[in-house]
């Protein structure tokens, strides 16, 4: 059950099935051997993540918390667990999907009253634990995340499997102001062509808008990615896999503040809930266009005053080993030192070209893009 | 904390006042106005203490001879009145001793007895028998068999009210069927309205009194209560009263009483911890108190001493003279300071020597004169001695007007004082005078504490005089000097009293008798060293029973004992309750509201003050005292007790979040393995292994294969396991290593007392022949630490 090595991407589905199989077959054994049954975790905390030399991500470190059935909450977790396994099991012999929601309700239907979920955190946290010591992924147990996927739109040609079948797209020309729907597994897609130079991850959809009114992604040939908030793991995928597959360089265009950089640093370096993924998930290579806080003082955005809860999350970012480095130790005192924070909306006091027509040129040609 | 009770205790003031002035009074009348403090203010109230008299007269009657006390008390209505019988098995009593024991209204000897008796709580069986005979008119119906007699005898006995004398109308052979014991029957205007307060008492009474066998009948009820111990409670020591215990009255008795001509002698020989030293001291204060003592000041100059001396000496030979004034100025200079009685000694030692010089006599009343007129030169000086004293004994704020004026004012004032001899009392009057003159008239302030500094030094410079102290009749014969006698007396540290007077219940008996009474979870005992308040010693302890059947709801049940009765009116008022209600009992797991004042719960607190005099808030002696001293070891010992029970209530908590976790875990566990042998579609799993080794429990597991049968216990907790099993088996097992085997009624006894390390296992393996049945019985282990799959 290490958690370290290379997420099979490809199992098929009867492959996830009998690995969920052994799962409880390792559970079997140690009641059989009069052990008492436990699961071994690594402690998914921003303290154990550690900097990955080789794949150029943020992965778990060494320490793990056991699940145990020693105590009586450890004992309820690996009921459920079990619970979950069988139904997953039986999802995957059916080739049936669900969402994560559906099987936090799913749960209420279980005949032993102390295997349901009480919310749904726990039960997309059993998921995720499930990923770790299965090695499969969410996706491959045919798990669904609730929301629709983000979009992207841009000078890009696929081909999508459906489940009514194979799909060729040119995400420009086939697509509507709203763009191509990213799917929730973005492997069943195959990149056909393209004549893009590099992708732009938008983290607001009045950003994303203007972007796509103004034609942006025509004028620079970019794949305009919407990462609608924090971005959803296909977002990321899709995004590594463009990065990857098609060579192109990506930058991350968010507001300014804390928050963002924080969506900035789960595209670039993985979010720590899903770090036993990130290889999978991340874009090393990925960089940050801004809001900058020496761009608020540059272009003298209109601001906010820093709450308490973001000179909080500033220090606590100043800490997260993802953000120890010189550029971003810079940004961010810059920041906590003008107590000032920014929209990417903000650039609209200069007019509502500006952003097409000056800031992101001059920032892509500082950042060698363009 | 002498109430008016404990002087009652005492013997001295009511009893005296009964005994002499009053004589003119009927008894009756007597009895009528202070009917209330002797506990008969109403039916209800005089048939509980009447019971309580008859039962504590029993008791101790019983206990004196070594009997184990087995009592019966029966309350019946007989037409207007009621009838109430008490009978015990103790010695029986004689003619000669009936009316003293019955008879006479407080002359009960044991209220001058140091020792720890029932009977001090009350006023005795006789005030009983003088309001039954008041209420009823009928007499008291005593029957009496000592052991060895034939028969027993039957006496009436009334009280002459004119005289308090006691009268036996009735006295006949009778047949009884106790081989020995005292039967009283008392009837009296009465009603049941203290039921709850009689059956407490009786109910109580058995608590305490764990060795005593009890039943009581009323018209309504029965309560029959068993003896638990065959202990007796141990004899105790009646001890001389201590010095600082006792009061003014018992003084005086003893006074009259003693064989000792001296206060020294006296109080050495009738006083506990009284040595020649001790009475020295005592001797000495007394003496101060008495006569006073002598100031002594500063000697003039010897010319002015030689001087007063020749005016005072005439017709005497000039050198014998010279020689006698030299001598007298000599050795009064000699001195820092002189008191009155000390001239005269130097005045007489002087004659003396000059008698044997020059054989010149010098006489009584030369030497009179000469003392008067010496000490008139002395006195003089006294102003300016005491200005100094004043000045030394004051802030250096006082100014030299408001010094020089109090010195002059005392030295006025002590013109009177022949000798200067005066108590220290008289200083101080005399210092407060001249102090309020000097704030009137010099209108300089002198308050209470320089006045106290002047007090101490004019005290110290005063003398013991050497005067006899009263002998002890004269003592005996004044009111005033006994009283000096007294304050001398508690003035002086003396050690504390010995405490083997004293007999507590014991802190297994206490469990005992609660576990008897109370059919509770958890009892708790502790019984403190003896302390002791004023003049006497005194044991407390305390016992808490909580849980099972003792009612949960509202207020704690509180028991209330003294010497061995149970106190059952005035709760509120009791020193006890006070105690209890200050201590916080959350601290102890106990439902508080409020964090203080009287706590909520099952359970039931008992508190036993034992005391040779034990004080009471009033004349019914229905509550403890105040007494801070008390109040203190029934905190100490209730705390000892709760700290017990805090201690149970915490491993039941824990045994019960074991219980609840064992629930789940046992509910879990099981879908757990059904599920994954279902999904692995192997054979179902045996999961007793790891529950056991979940709850940290101790496994004792059976597997039967061929006949031959293995017992395994698998130690899962943190400690060793020292168990007992016993496997009750249908068929013979033959012999066993590490085991015993009887055979009783067809059935084979295996008894085996593995001893199991934590983390360990041990096993025992024996043959049956064809179907046995098995019946596993694991003792040694608390239920919730074990896991039986056998």
């Amino acid at each position: 059950m290490s958690t370290n090595t290379e997420p099979d991407t490809d199992a098929d589905d009867s492959d996830a099935r009998e690995r969920l199989l052994d799962l409880a077959a390792d559970f079997y054994d140690q009641f059989a051997g009069g052990e008492v049954p436990s699961m071994r975790i690594p402690t998914r905390t921003k303290s154990n993540i550690e900097y990955d030399e080789d794949t150029e991500v943020w992965v778990y470190g060494d320490r793990h918390s056991t699940r145990s059935a020693t105590t009586v909450t450890g004992a309820k977790k690996l009921l459920k667990a079990i619970y979950v396994i069988d139904f997953l099991a039986q999802q995957l012999d059916e080739d049936r999907s669900s969402t994560l929601r559906e099987l936090y309700y799913l749960s209420e239907s279980w005949d032993h009253e102390t295997a349901q979920f009480s919310n749904q955190d726990e039960s997309n946290q059993l998921i995720e634990d499930l990923e770790i010591v299965s090695d499969v992924t969410r996706e491959d147990f045919h798990m669904r995340p609730e929301e629709s996927g983000a979009t992207l739109m841009g000078p890009l040609h696929l081909r999508e499997q459906t489940r009514r079948g194979e799909r060729a797209i040119h995400c420009q020309e086939d697509v509507g102001e709203g763009g191509y729907q990213i799917p929730n597994n973005p492997d069943t897609i195959e990149f056909l062509d393209h004549d893009a130079d590099f992708i732009l991850c938008v983290e607001t959809g009045g950003m994303r808008d203007r972007l796509v009114e103004n034609g942006f992604d025509e004028e620079h040939n970019t794949i305009v990615v919407h990462l609608k908030g924090q971005p959803a793991r296909a977002t990321r995928r899709i995004t590594r896999r463009l990065h990857d597959e098609l060579g192109l360089p990506v930058v991350v265009f968010t507001d300014g503040d804390p928050w963002s950089y924080r969506i900035f640093a789960s595209v670039a370096y993985g979010s720590i809930k899903s770090a036993h993924l990130s290889e999978h998930l991340a874009t090393p290579d990925a960089r940050f266009i801004g809001i900058q806080p020496t761009d608020i003082v540059e272009y003298d955005l209109p601001t906010d005053p820093l709450s308490d809860s973001d000179v909080n999350a500033l220090e606590n970012e100043l800490e997260d080993p993802r953000f120890q480095s010189s550029y971003w130790t810079e940004q961010i005192e810059r920041q906590l030192d003008i107590n000032k924070k920014a929209e990417q909306q903000a650039l609209a006091s200069r007019g509502l070209d500006f952003v097409t027509d000056t800031y992101l040129p001059t920032r892509l040609e500082a950042m060698d893009v363009l | 904390m002498t109430s008016y009770q404990s002087e009652l205790g005492g013997g001295t003031n009511v009893a005296e006042e009964l005994a002499e002035s009053q004589r003119s009074i009927s008894i009756a009348e007597f009895f009528e106005k202070n009917k209330h403090m002797l506990g008969f203010d109403s039916g209800a109230r005089g048939l509980v203490t009447a019971v309580k008299e008859a039962v504590d007269n029993a008791l101790d009657a019983t206990e004196e001879a070594g009997i184990l006390p087995d009592i019966y008390v029966e309350i019946t209505e007989e037409g207007d009145y009621y009838r109430l019988v008490v009978e015990d098995n103790g010695p029986g009593i004689t003619k000669e001793q009936l009316p003293k024991v019955f008879g006479k209204l407080l002359y009960g000897s044991r209220f001058h007895v140091r020792e720890q008796k029932r009977g001090q709580q009350g006023i005795g069986i006789s005030a009983a028998v003088l309001y039954s005979q008041l209420t009823s008119g009928k007499p008291a119906m005593i029957t009496s068999r000592t052991e060895g007699d034939s028969a027993a005898q039957y006496f009436e006995l009334i009280i002459d009210t004119d005289t308090n004398e006691p009268e036996i109308s009735v006295d006949t052979t009778t047949t009884w069927e106790r081989p020995h014991g005292t039967r009283i029957e008392l009837e009296m205007e009465a009603n049941m309205r203290a039921r709850q307060q009689l059956h407490d008492y009786i109910k109580h009474t058995a608590v305490v009194n764990p060795h005593a066998r009890i039943e009581f009948e009323e018209p309504r009820g029965r309560l029959k209560f068993e003896r638990v111990t065959d202990q007796l409670p141990a004899e105790t020591e009646e001890i001389r009263p201590h010095p600082h215990g006792i009061e003014l009255g018992s003084l005086i008795k003893l006074l009259d009483e003693t064989d000792s001509y001296s206060v020294s002698g006296f109080v050495q020989e009738e006083f506990t911890r009284v040595g020649q030293k001790t009475a020295d001291s005592i001797t000495s204060a007394f003496r101060d108190r008495h006569f006073g003592r002598e100031l002594s000041w500063r000697p003039p100059e010897r010319s002015q001493i030689e001087a007063a001396v020749t005016d005072a000496v005439a017709n005497k030979s000039k050198a014998a003279t010279a020689t006698f004034a030299q001598r007298v100025g000599t050795s009064t200079t000699e001195r820092d300071r002189v008191a009155h009685h000390e001239l005269v000694d130097i005045v007489a030692n002087a004659a003396e020597h000059v008698k044997e010089e020059s054989g010149a006599t010098f006489a009584t009343t030369v030497r009179k004169k000469t003392v008067a007129a010496v000490w008139e030169a002395v006195a003089a000086g006294c102003e300016s001695d005491l200005a100094r004293l004043v000045d030394e004994a004051t802030t250096s704020r006082k100014g030299e007007p408001t010094v020089g004026g109090m010195a002059r004012r005392i030295a006025t004032k002590l013109e009177g004082v022949e000798r200067h001899r005066l108590t220290r009392d008289t200083v101080a009057t005399h210092v407060d005078r001249a102090a309020e003159q000097t704030e009137e008239r010099d209108d300089e302030p002198f308050g209470e504490t320089a006045r106290e500094n002047v007090i101490d030094a004019a005290w110290s410079i005063s003398r013991t005089v050497p005067d006899d102290p009263p002998s002890v009749r004269e003592t005996a014969a004044d009111r005033d000097t006994a009283s000096e006698l007294l304050e001398a007396m508690r003035e002086t540290d003396i050690l504390a009293p010995p405490t083997d007077c004293l007999a507590p219940i014991t802190n297994e008996l206490v469990e005992e008798g609660l576990r008897k009474e109370f059919d509770a979870d958890f009892y708790a005992a502790t019984t403190r060293d003896a302390e002791v308040h004023g003049g006497d010693p005194f044991i407390v302890e305390a016992g808490i029973a909580y849980g099972g059947d003792v009612a949960s709801e509202g207020r704690i049940d509180v028991l209330r004992f003294a010497n061995r009765v149970p106190l059952v009116y005035q709760r509120g008022a009791c020193a006890t309750s006070d105690v209890i209600q200050g201590i916080n009992w959350r601290n102890y797991g106990l439902d508080q509201p409020g964090g203080s004042g009287m706590p909520n719960g099952s359970a039931v607190v008992m508190v036993h003050v034992a005391s040779t005099n034990v004080p009471f808030t009033s004349e019914s002696k229905d509550a403890i005292a105040n007494v801070p001293e008390i109040e203190d070891e029934i905190e100490l010992a209730l705390r000892s007790a709760a700290r017990d029970l805090k201690g149970y209530l915490k491993k039941r908590r824990t045994l019960e979040q074991r219980q609840r976790k064992r629930n789940v875990i046992a509910d879990i566990l099981p879908t757990m393995a059904d599920k994954l042998a279902d999904m692995t579609e192997r054979e179902s799993l045996a999961i007793e292994d790891s529950l056991a080794r979940i709850m940290n429990n101790v496994l004792v597991e059976r597997t039967v294969e061929n006949d031959g049968v293995r017992l395994v216990v698998t130690n899962h907790t943190d400690r060793v396991a020292e168990l007992a099993l016993t496997d009750i088996v249908s068929v013979d097992p033959g012999e066993i290593e590490d085991a015993t085997v009887v055979e009783m009624d067809g059935e084979w006894f295996v008894k085996w007392d593995p001893s199991v390390q934590s983390g360990e296992r041990a096993a025992i393996e024996y043959d049956v022949n064809g179907n046995a049945s098995f019946d596993i019985t694991v003792d040694g282990i608390e239920p919730e630490k074990l896991s039986i799959n056998a």
